[in-house]
């Protein structure tokens, strides 16, 4: 309804058709090369520096509204803890002791063998800022990024085991893919007999993978998976899941593991990340693969 | 402007303009601060954690499509591209997802306005449900070409209800202009 006499205050710009064509191609491109070559990281990069602020600010109100919650609910959840805390303590006493005992036999067999020591992991504690909605993969934002030392590659803990893994970061926040993401496989091996596996995210929610096993490796139902320390990012021995199925297919000769996560990063909101050396591990494994060409 | 003064005018009506088109009585123009600022609004709102839900309405995408219609010389498919580049970045999706579905509806939107201003906000809303769904259609077929996999068909959820409170939204968006109307003429 173009009115009469109106003011010609906008310019006209090119057709409709022209800006829709211009602007699908443009999507297209950014999708096609976003998703194949990540060439546009550094535009990401700029775009979420920049949202950053507002999104602290519209999240306020509830981070707000969550502190009041627990302030009010002080003293029932400090009991709680208490009691948890308690009980964990008596149980850890135990194997503290049992820990140290191994621990110094474990020196002294490294001492003559020559191995060197493990290094203790510096560790950073983040908060999940908020869950973005994608059906397509599984990921959280933390509330702290490159200015806290994090850097994509670090696994991200919490006490069941591993969540994931960082995936990019920003100063400010960092985004982590969880072990049930697709694109995230995390070195593992079976806790029972030490076979080395990987285990892959599922495309069934909430799930883990291990697939192209050979049809009779020894693996069953209720069997924890540890981390192997392979690869040199996850550090050895942190549990991943538990076996739930083995699903056996004797005309291709594989058979598929599914587990279940033992970590549950949809109860907590903390979450500690581990900051190994990502250039290392990297550097080490590049060496590796160089060195296996050659 | 009152009735009596409208029919006053009658007689002196311009040249060419119809009988029964009143323009004093023609919704104004909405306030430009009014339009943005509401797409401002939706767009931090979409940033809060609802939307984790696969149903949730699209209220953003809402805004900016309700705006292409009654609109369109103010926001159209660069603005409606840009907010979905920032989505994307919230949600940490393919960069160029949501910019394309919202470049979709901005042009089906945009296309229709003509035609869709002749209707009430539901006969709207029933104008713009096969709109979003064909733009959200597109988004999920190129998606899951990309991933290898189809994700399943909960967004339809979602684009019937970002269709079905169209009118809702529709209402409260034209409330500034309603305010110097009276009831019957505002159907605009």
């Amino acid at each position: 309804m173009q009115r009469q006499g109106s003011p010609p205050l906008f310019r006209r710009g090119p057709p409709v058709e022209i800006r829709l064509a211009v602007m699908v191609a443009l999507s297209i491109a950014l999708l096609v090369l976003d998703a194949q070559f990540h060439l546009l990281e550094p535009l990401r990069r700029v775009v979420a520096i920049g949202l950053y602020p507002f999104q602290r600010t519209v999240m306020a109100p509830r981070d707000l509204a969550r502190q009041f919650n627990e302030w009010v609910d002080a003293a029932n959840h400090s009991r709680t803890e208490n009691e948890a805390l308690q009980r964990q303590r008596i149980e850890l006493s135990q194997v503290t002791t049992h820990a140290a005992q191994l621990a110094a036999e474990n020196a002294q067999l490294r001492r003559l063998l020559g191995v060197t020591d493990t290094v203790d992991q510096a560790a950073v504690v983040v908060e999940v800022l908020y869950e973005p909605a994608d059906s397509y993969q599984q990921r959280l934002v933390f509330n702290k990024g490159s200015q806290a030392g994090l850097a994509p590659g670090m696994p991200v803990i919490d006490e069941g085991g591993v969540v994931g893994q960082i995936v990019r970061v920003t100063p400010q926040a960092s985004e982590a893919a969880l072990v049930t993401d697709e694109r995230v496989s995390v070195p593992v091996q079976v806790l029972r007999n030490g076979l080395r596996l990987i285990a892959f995210g599922s495309n069934s929610p909430g799930r883990i993978e291990v697939r192209f096993l050979a049809a009779n490796a020894d693996i069953q139902e209720g069997d924890t998976i540890v981390t192997s320390g392979v690869g040199g990012l996850f550090p050895a021995g942190l549990p991943v899941a538990k076996v739930l199925t083995v699903e056996r297919d004797t005309a291709s000769g594989f058979a598929r593991a599914v587990c279940e996560p033992l970590a549950h990063p949809e109860r907590h909101r903390h979450f500690l990340v581990l900051q190994v050396d990502v250039a290392r591990a990297q550097s080490e494994l590049q060496e590796a693969e160089t060195g296996g060409s050659q | 402007m009152d009735r009596n003064n409208s029919s006053a005018r009658q007689p002196a009506r311009r040249l060419g303009t119809p009988r029964n088109v009143h323009p004093e009585r023609l919704a104004p123009p909405a306030n430009g601060f009014f339009v943005w600022g509401s797409v401002l609004a939706a767009w931090l709102v979409s940033l809060l954690p609802w939307r984790v839900w696969e149903g949730a309405p699209d209220i953003l995408l809402l805004v900016l499509a309700f705006w292409c219609v009654h609109e369109p010389r103010r926001i159209g498919l660069v603005a409606a591209f840009c907010f979905g580049l920032l989505m994307d970045v919230h949600d940490v999706s393919v960069l160029g997802t949501h910019a394309l579905s919202y470049t979709l509806v901005a042009y089906g939107a945009v296309a229709l306005h003509r035609r869709l201003l002749h209707f009430d906000l539901w006969s709207q809303a029933i104008h713009m449900l096969p709109v979003f769904f064909v733009a959200r259609l597109v988004q999920q077929i190129l998606l899951a070409w990309l991933a290898g996999r189809w994700s399943g068909w909960e967004w339809g959820l979602s684009v019937l209800l970002t269709a079905a409170i169209w009118p809702a939204m529709g209402f409260v968006l034209q409330l500034p202009q309603r305010g110097t109307d009276d009831v019957e003429s505002s159907s605009v």
